[in-house]
């Protein structure tokens, strides 16, 4: 549809003013534009990414700030620990905030653990990255003999990520460098500074300690969206290792009917309606495998709004299984929140697998190699005419 | 495995050994006591389960002068007025100065026997931190303790060994005085490493590692190579090239193969090769609810 061009001839002075119509564009809802966020595809909820891009993808582009991440450590917790340091490395690369909470560790030693960016990282193609055969001088046009125009597009991967560029990949092998993680602003909470133990409180008092601490440095950073929107505003990026192990006081993982039954439950409901008020996203990690009560796991993967687990091959006998021979373990995604919409986008293949490599950390579908041996079974040819046709009993009463 | 673990923890480390009803780890306890003393460490044990005597049977002269052995034996819980060691005492500071005041200046290494009895009677998430608190703290090198796995309940075996640099679990053997042991090290950096070792020990507290009943699969031979099939053998036609061939082919040009001028001025359009300028005018201001535009709103 050609619509002509008016004013082509005139001079730019005698042009009419842009404004001419009345036509006004309906705009979004004012969304505050925070480094490191986007809006999301489906519900217009504010995203941050959570360091690794297969997540992000997973969990349908992104955390919702102000939503909970649980992830169900694997067995040696290096894994859910790795994901702890990508979200956090990502806060620091982003310019956003951390807190880090630990119970008997150093908050200090996670800080830094944190892998190093890579930052000079577009969709590398791969064409440009194989062998030179022919042997001639730095060429990239000519690494692609016939296909030639493809040089520049993405090689087509089977592991997920979002079409965007959105998140960072990282360097695991490297940390992160002083200067850049001493740029990002950190609050540091550990336990034995903030409660005394005494063995005759009958309440648990490191989680509302943590809790308390929490909401102060939401309310003293102008994190809350009830304070006045009059300086740029910024993310605040929580990450709480190993909740609910004995370490943080709690029974819940030593005793198959534990006394503080409801401390972990009503923490994270706390947690929760607290991320609600504020721009602040939260991962916390979980020892799952040692909690004996599984009606217990169930509500408190209900009361965070991601969950996935993570199982590592390490030390099971799976390990020797040929079919995980590429992957370091499997992971499952519990669940995915429906923010203010009645669905939740749950992602389609159930059977995924992860492989921390370096540059990458990888989920992929777990794919089952085609079974070509002779034992396979094939469906006699009796008995399927015995199944498309009527049997011999059947016919006898349609008989006209 | 076994053995590097004898010639010692590193510091800082919690070693747990595991073991049942089936065979008892007293005997690698010891071992490791032997061990560490014949390093010149000094040794503090925490005796709950039996005798200070029983413990320290088959341990030479010598090397019990850096042995330091609270005996809870007798009292373990504290009934009478003095006893030597008590389970209340298994807290961070009571240990710290137990360990300071006998001690020489270099920290020593702490061996509790049995973990099991502290964990009857004191709450689990305490021991926890105690033993993670003697771990960071100074005052102890590193911790060997013994667990009786079988009884407790998982939850509490799994937190306490959750918390362990390293697992070393015991089973009987094939043979009557030989044992199975699971050896689990998690480093610093995250990385696990497992292993499974047969042993059996001798009279003077000595470790002789058997055989490993695991196979490890066999390293491939270098010299035979199997050479990958030759698709081109065996047929009836000639699919080889010859070198005449061969370098016709090369010399090949393919349609399409256009000069490096031409593929990078068609891979990167320059400026200005096809903009579109519009500006919008009357046609565009089409109102959805009001095509005719004669309403009056």
């Amino acid at each position: 549809m050609a619509a002509p061009v008016s004013g082509m001839g005139e001079a730019p002075a005698e042009r009419l003013p842009v404004n001419s119509t009345s036509f006004q564009k309906k705009t979004r809802s004012k969304l505050v534009s925070i480094p490191g966020t986007r809006p999301s595809v489906q519900n217009g909820q504010l995203l941050v990414s959570t360091g690794v891009t297969s997540l992000d993808y997973l969990l349908g582009g992104g955390l919702a700030v102000g939503t909970v991440l649980l992830i169900e450590e694997d067995r040696y917790d290096s894994y859910s620990r790795m994901i702890l340091k990508y979200f956090l490395a990502e806060g620091v690369v982003c310019r956003h905030e951390l807190f880090v909470a630990t119970a008997q560790d150093n908050p200090d030693d996670i800080l830094q653990e944190l892998p190093a960016p890579i930052l000079d990282d577009v969709a590398v193609p791969k064409a440009v990255e194989q062998p030179r055969l022919t042997g001639e001088p730095q060429d990239s046009l000519d690494a692609m003999k016939i296909a030639w125009r493809y040089q520049h597009l993405p090689k087509v991967q089977s592991a997920l990520a979002s079409s965007s560029r959105f998140g960072h990949y990282y360097d695991v092998s490297k940390t992160m460098e002083a200067e850049i993680r001493q740029a990002a602003k950190c609050h540091r909470f550990c336990l034995p500074d903030h409660v005394t133990p005494s063995s005759t409180a009958h309440r648990l008092e490191s989680y509302s300690a943590l809790l308390e601490s929490l909401q102060e440095v939401i309310h003293r950073e102008g994190f809350d969206l009830a304070a006045p929107m009059s300086k740029s505003r910024n993310i605040l990026r929580v990450g709480l290792h190993s909740l609910g192990s004995a370490l943080w006081g709690d029974d819940l993982c030593c005793h198959d009917k534990p006394r503080h039954r409801h401390a972990l439950t009503t923490f994270l409901y706390g947690l929760r309606a607290l991320l609600r008020s504020s721009l602040s996203v939260a991962v916390v990690t979980l020892p799952s495998h040692l909690i004996q009560d599984r009606a217990l796991m169930g509500s408190i993967t209900r009361l965070c709004d991601n969950a996935i687990a993570l199982e590592s091959f390490k030390g099971s006998e799976r390990e020797t299984n040929p079919l995980y021979k590429d992957y370091h373990g499997l992971l499952y995604v519990r669940q995915v929140p429906h923010l203010n919409c009645l669905a939740s986008q749950l992602p389609d293949h159930k059977d995924l697998a992860f492989k921390l490599k370096r540059k990458q950390f990888s989920i992929e579908r777990l794919h089952l190699p085609p079974d070509l041996s002779e034992t396979v079974s094939r469906v006699s040819r009796g008995e399927l005419a015995s199944a498309c046709g009527p049997s011999a009993s059947g016919t006898k009463n349609l008989d006209f | 495995m076994l053995s590097e673990l004898l010639q010692g923890i590193e510091t800082g480390g919690l070693l747990i050994i595991q073991d049942s009803c089936s065979y008892s780890g007293r005997d690698l306890l010891r071992s490791f006591i032997a061990a560490a003393l014949n390093r010149e460490e000094e040794v503090h044990v925490l005796c709950f389960d039996v005798s200070e005597d029983e413990l320290t049977d088959g341990l030479k002269p010598p090397a019990t002068q850096r042995l330091h052995v609270h005996n809870a034996y007798p009292d373990p819980l504290g009934w009478t007025d003095h006893p030597a060691f008590a389970v209340q005492q298994f807290r961070l500071e009571d240990l710290t100065d137990l360990v300071k005041q006998a001690s020489q200046p270099k920290p020593a290494t702490l061996v509790i026997d049995s973990l099991s009895w502290v964990l009857r009677h004191a709450a689990p998430p305490a021991v926890c931190r105690t033993l993670q608190q003697l771990r960071k703290g100074g005052a102890v090198r590193a911790v060997v303790a013994l667990l009786h796995a079988d009884m407790h309940q998982r939850g509490t075996v799994g937190s306490v060994c959750h918390l362990a640099s390293s697992l070393v679990a015991v089973a009987p053997g094939p043979k009557g005085n030989e044992a199975v042991a699971k050896i689990t090290k998690r480093s610093k950096s995250g990385k696990v490493a497992q292993d499974e070792e047969t042993f059996c020990i001798t009279e003077d507290l000595t470790v002789a590692v058997l055989s490993r009943p695991s196979s490890l699969p066999e390293a491939k031979p270098n010299g035979s190579e199997e050479e990958q099939a030759d698709p081109t053998a065996n047929l009836t036609f000639n699919l080889r090239l010859s070198e005449s061939e061969l370098e016709a082919k090369q010399k090949l040009t393919l349609p399409f193969v256009f000069s490096k001028e031409k593929k990078t001025a068609l891979l990167h359009p320059g400026p200005g090769s096809g903009r579109i300028l519009y500006e919008p005018d009357a046609n565009d201001d089409y109102d959805q609810e009001d095509p005719d535009d004669d309403l009056d709103v």
